[in-house]
């Protein structure tokens, strides 16, 4: 066993695993938080995404060991009680996501893109998604979503503690 | 995955001590996600794993007294944001940028990449044209070696386990050489070359000088087509010599078939994408010239 300690959504937490833990498995079945989800378990499909130091990575290829003393978001660390996060929300308004399964990964990436860049283009959007697959809804509606909670976003407007 | 013992390295001078330490049953783990997807479905695994992924030391971009050192822990998102390569090498922006997506090269380290050695690697082609070497630390110390004598086959390169490659190496002659990198794959996200290209070259008087042509994805590990090159040198630089030089190229190459493509198809592929390197770089070179004469 080794003891992990982290940030996670602005807590410390701390766990003791099994080194080959991976960071998916502590974050949900150690942490509760079940948002990220185990869809390939090999870095194809994106929907474990969860941000890590500021920078979108795939949970399932990290080990939990590896997040040692560093800052992990994941979507439960989105919204908050009052309030969903603009991304979360544009989501919603165009109705961007089917079975959701996808979701969290998504927004997760999209929040990561828009922390650095505030104006995307339709192409960096596309790129920003290329790792996070949707075999659903499609991604029309996801890059709109993008598009529109950017512009909430560079307006001020919303909640931008997170 | 099976369970094993972690241990982690501060820097490249502590993890050669694990590794001498925990001898051969260890195995290093960088950014993982190619060791991750392979210790989940692999029946036995490693004893140990050392953990390299925190060696500051070992992620430094820069330029040195022998060129333009990247240690082998960079990211492919660090090489696509520096500044200095950005300047120096647009291609090996645009060969880490070609890598999984997002998440992988956060993670994916360019040392993972030329380590793991697939026939398809994306890193490869662009440094096989620069001449790049590496530097590799073991028991009896450091040495240098041409990045293609350190790919030995598929999936195999000169390490020994309990070896440490520690960074690349662009050699000083080649800093600002003018190089082109182009994949084709199935799709542009999260897809692996059918073939990859880079072409490196100078140019004099409107002939080649040095050119250098590197594939990948087209033979056991990535190779130069040199007899390619050997025709270009020296040579006028015309549409025709360029397209000469991808079909040459496209003879040299042992491509196969498997469910992503035929190897006739690849064989295209090297032709097309070799003269389209090429033109690209001989337009980067005389941007250059022009430049200079300004
Ligand atoms: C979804 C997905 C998509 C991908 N797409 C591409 C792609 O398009 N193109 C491409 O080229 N690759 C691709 N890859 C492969 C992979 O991301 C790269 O090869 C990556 O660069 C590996 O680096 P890493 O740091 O993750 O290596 P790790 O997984 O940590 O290590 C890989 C191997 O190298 C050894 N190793 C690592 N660093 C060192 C070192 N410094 N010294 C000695 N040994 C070392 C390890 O022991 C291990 O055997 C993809 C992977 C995934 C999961």
């Amino acid at each position: 066993m080794t003891q992990v300690t982290m940030i996670v959504n602005g807590d410390s937490r701390t766990a003791s695993v099994p080194p080959e833990t991976t960071l998916l498995m502590l974050l949900r079945e150690h942490f509760n938080l079940t948002g990220a989800k185990l869809g390939c378990d090999v870095g194809d499909c994106g929907a474990c995404t969860v941000i890590v130091d500021g920078k979108p990575v795939n949970a399932c290829l990290m080990l939990a060991v590896q997040a040692e003393g560093r800052s992990v978001l994941t979507i439960e660390g989105l919204a908050t009680q009052n309030e969903l996060h603009p991304i979360q929300k544009a989501f919603e308004d165009q109705a961007s996501l089917q079975c959701g399964f996808c979701g969290p990964g998504v927004i997760l990436s999209a929040k990561a893109l828009l922390d650095n860049i505030p104006d995307p283009s339709k192409q960096e959007i596309r790129d920003a998604l290329s790792g996070n697959l949707c075999r659903c809804t499609g991604y029309t509606k996801m890059i709109e979503a993008i598009q529109e909670s950017a512009r909430v976003l560079r307006g001020g407007s919303a909640d931008q503690a997170v | 995955m099976r369970a094993f013992e972690y241990v982690v390295a501060r820097d490249s001078a502590q993890a050669m001590a694990l590794l001498a330490e925990h001898g051969s049953s260890v195995k290093i783990l960088a950014g993982g996600t190619d060791l991750l997807v392979e210790l989940k479905s692999a029946s036995h695994g490693p004893q140990v794993i050392v953990d390299i992924s925190r060696a500051e030391d070992m992620k430094k971009i820069s330029l040195t007294g022998e060129g333009l050192s990247i240690g082998a822990l960079a990211t492919h998102s660090e090489i696509m944001d520096s500044q200095l390569i950005r300047d120096m090498f647009p291609a090996l922006v645009d060969a880490a940028h070609t890598i999984g997506a997002v998440q992988t090269r956060n993670l994916g380290t360019l040392g993972g990449n030329l380590v793991t050695c697939v026939p398809s690697m994306d890193s490869g082609p662009t440094l096989i044209a620069l001449e790049a070497l590496v530097t590799i630390a073991g028991a009896e110390g450091r040495r240098q070696m041409p990045l293609t004598d350190f790919f030995v086959g598929p999936r195999k390169t000169i390490l020994k386990p309990t070896e440490l490659l520690v960074d690349i190496i662009i050699p000083k002659k080649n800093l600002g050489k003018p190089v082109h990198f182009l994949k084709s794959g199935l799709r542009k996200g999260q897809a692996l070359a059918l073939v990859n290209v880079a072409a490196s070259l100078w140019v004099d008087k409107n002939t080649f000088l040095e050119p250098r042509i590197a594939l990948g994805a087209v033979a056991p590990v990535v190779m130069r087509a040199t007899q390619a090159e050997a025709y270009l040198a020296g040579r006028a630089v015309t549409p025709e010599a360029m397209m000469e030089a991808g079909r040459i190229a496209a003879g040299e190459a042992r491509p196969i078939t498997d469910f992503r493509a035929s190897a006739e198809y690849r064989r295209d592929l090297i032709a097309v994408l070799t003269k389209r390197a090429l033109e690209n770089a001989v337009l980067l070179a005389q941007a250059k010239l022009k430049g200079v004469k300004k």
